[in-house]
């Protein structure tokens, strides 16, 4: 189960880096569109990021709530 | 060996223990007496340690799922007040383990119960650990104990 | 009388079962979700998150839009098509008013069927209504500044609305307009019932948080970027377009409906103007009165939850302030003592607690926080609790 959130958060990692180089081809190439979709696809996935480090542990709750 | 004596309070917004009682015992669990309580910030840690005092084994407070409250903060409050009640009762050497606090919804019958048995089971690994003697090498250990 | 047992009436049957399907709801998002990430915990949170989003965008929109006919659709096809990202924050401020009234709904419902609109939290729900309220208007404007056919079917319908009502119907309607007329007025006072009633809102927020401590006002950092990337995401993969332009000679019957913000104009499509009014006047109405006629169970039923407001025994306390800080409801307030307190403890206090029992919702949370038991639940006090431990620590038969 770790090693699966392991590999997400890497694939997610990947995908966040292709979304990153598209934004900047939008703002190269005046498609406002692309680039602003691309900024909330990239958005997504740093949630996702975040919520697979959760579930592995690396992130933890506030102390009150363990 | 006896099943351990645990006292629970149980927060009456968070899980629907009505169908789970038998009088004011749990019926799959009868060891484990609840008291019923608006909110799990209601409880006192006094209360909990005076039933330690008294004679139960462990005691436990459940609360509604961190977030969710009917009251907003009181589950994140007693979660508080369990650590410190822990870390004083520690001077006394009262296993911290004999102090839990839960947190479950209306529909998590089936964890809330595991958490419980768990809770127990745990309790007697302590008793049991409590009056095994060490092993051999070791010269007897000092009778009495905490609590 | 466990939480869920049946009451004797049907639309408290009704009401439990509500309860039961909202609450399994969060068992399946449980299950993904860690519950201090489950949104719908923080749906007051996403609601503001929205509206925070609505007024940056609004901002940056309000540069550029120009609030007279002629050029109103002009300006609004230059931000969307001319300004860099302008298009993007127009969409982005189209779908955040989206998620705004369904952060709100999904509130409402769920403050609803949870029962935490009792006792004195009816001041959160009663300004919950007018914020909804208002924020159902407020998005019907911005449908209007676009000025396009949809806009202008929109604005006849509320004149039709707006006059449908007696005596002050055809007053409002000229107010509205700005004369008898869609004139050279209308928009720039269509454009004032955007942002000042946005404004408002605030200040309406302001007496919605007023009874709580710690007010959940921001969701967790996981559904920050979730609801910033999906409006960016949906701004460009489906762009906010207007649809053709207002003019005088055109007579549009038909528009892309929002669901969120245009229902009662649909229900134009079969009730008269002065039915649908009055059908939302009553509805409105029905929503304030949720707080004082939609108890789901008897005070019996409610057992250890009613157990009256919160008690100070004046003799114990200290004035150590604990009560006053754990409240959730800002039901505690500390006053000068008039005088020594009885116990040897409270002998030298300088302040006492007071409980302001229109605010107190009888959760017992206070009585959990004073180490000198100088509060107590009239229907189920210290006593009672220590029968009970009494009680369990018995030898059990068998």
């Amino acid at each position: 189960m770790h090693a699966l959130y392991g590999v997400g958060i890497v694939v997610l990692s990947g995908l966040g880096l292709l979304f990153a180089a598209g934004i900047i081809i939008g703002e190269a190439t005046d498609q406002w569109f692309l680039g602003g979709a691309l900024i909330g696809a990239l958005l997504i996935t740093y949630s996702f990021i975040i919520l697979l480090l959760r579930k592995m542990g690396m992130i933890g709750p506030r102390k009150a709530e363990r | 060996m006896t099943a351990p004596k645990i006292v629970g309070f149980i927060c009456d917004w968070s899980i629907d223990i009505g169908p789970l009682l038998s009088g004011n015992r749990l019926r799959d669990l009868p060891h484990v007496y609840i008291i019923r309580v608006p909110c799990s910030g209601f409880v006192r840690p006094g209360w909990l340690e005076d039933a330690l005092n008294q004679g139960a084994d462990g005691v436990f407070v459940t609360g509604c799922p961190y977030g969710d409250c009917l009251n907003r903060e009181g589950n994140f409050l007693m979660r508080d007040r369990v650590d410190q009640l822990q870390r004083r009762l520690q001077r006394r050497r009262i296993d911290p383990a004999r102090m839990a606090m839960l947190a479950h919804g209306l529909h998590d019958r089936t964890e809330f119960l595991a958490d419980v048995q768990a809770f127990s089971d745990r309790l007697s690994e302590i008793a049991t650990a409590r009056t095994t003697p060490a092993p051999s090498a070791e010269p007897a250990p000092a009778p009495g104990g905490s609590s | 009388m466990s939480m869920t047992a049946a009451p004797p009436n049907r639309y408290g049957r009704l009401m439990t079962s509500l309860l039961r399907v909202t609450l399994r709801l969060d068992t399946f998002i449980n299950k993904i979700y860690p519950t201090d990430f489950n949104p719908l915990y923080y749906t007051g949170g996403l609601s503001n998150l929205f509206l925070f989003v609505l007024v940056l965008s609004g901002i940056f929109l309000f540069f550029y839009y120009e609030a007279s006919l002629g050029v109103a659709f002009e300006s609004v096809r230059y931000i969307s098509q001319d300004v860099p990202y302008g298009g993007i924050i127009r969409g982005v401020h189209r779908y955040a008013a989206d998620g705004f009234i369904v952060g709100i709904l999904l509130h409402l419902f769920r403050n609803w069927f949870t029962d935490r609109y009792l006792f004195s939290r009816d001041n959160p729900w009663i300004s919950g209504m007018f914020l909804l309220l208002f924020g159902g208007f407020i998005g019907f404007t911005g449908y209007q500044l676009v000025w396009d056919e949809r806009a202008q079917l929109l604005t006849s319908m509320f004149i039709a609305m707006l006059r449908s009502i007696p005596a002050v119907g055809e007053p409002l309607a000229r107010v509205f307009l700005g004369g008898e007329g869609i004139g050279e007025g209308t928009l720039v006072r269509i454009l004032f019932l955007h942002i000042v009633p946005a404004s408002t809102l605030y200040v309406m927020l302001w007496w919605h948080y007023l009874r709580l401590r710690h007010p959940k006002i921001w969701p967790p950092g996981v559904w920050v970027l979730f609801v910033l990337g999906i409006v960016f995401l949906l701004a460009g993969v489906i762009p906010a377009i207007s649809g053709q332009p207002a003019t005088p000679s055109a007579r549009p019957t038909s528009f892309p409906l929002d669901v969120f913000f245009m229902l009662p104009f649909w229900l134009l499509n079969w009730l008269s103007p002065g039915v649908v009014v009055f059908l939302s006047v009553v509805l409105f109405a029905a929503g304030l009165a949720v707080p004082y006629f939609s108890r789901r169970e008897t005070v019996a039923d409610m057992g250890v939850r009613h157990a009256g407001v919160a008690q100070v025994i004046d003799g114990n306390c200290t004035g150590c302030e604990l009560c006053y800080f754990d409240c959730p409801y800002n039901a505690i307030i500390m006053v000068p003592s008039p005088g020594p307190g009885l116990s040897k403890a409270a002998a030298n206090r300088t302040l006492l607690a007071v409980v302001l029992e229109s605010r107190c919702v009888e959760c017992g949370i206070c009585i959990g926080a004073c180490p000198f038991e100088a509060l107590e639940l009239p229907k189920f006090m210290e006593r009672d609790v220590q029968a009970h431990i009494t009680n369990a620590v018995q030898p059990t038969q068998a």
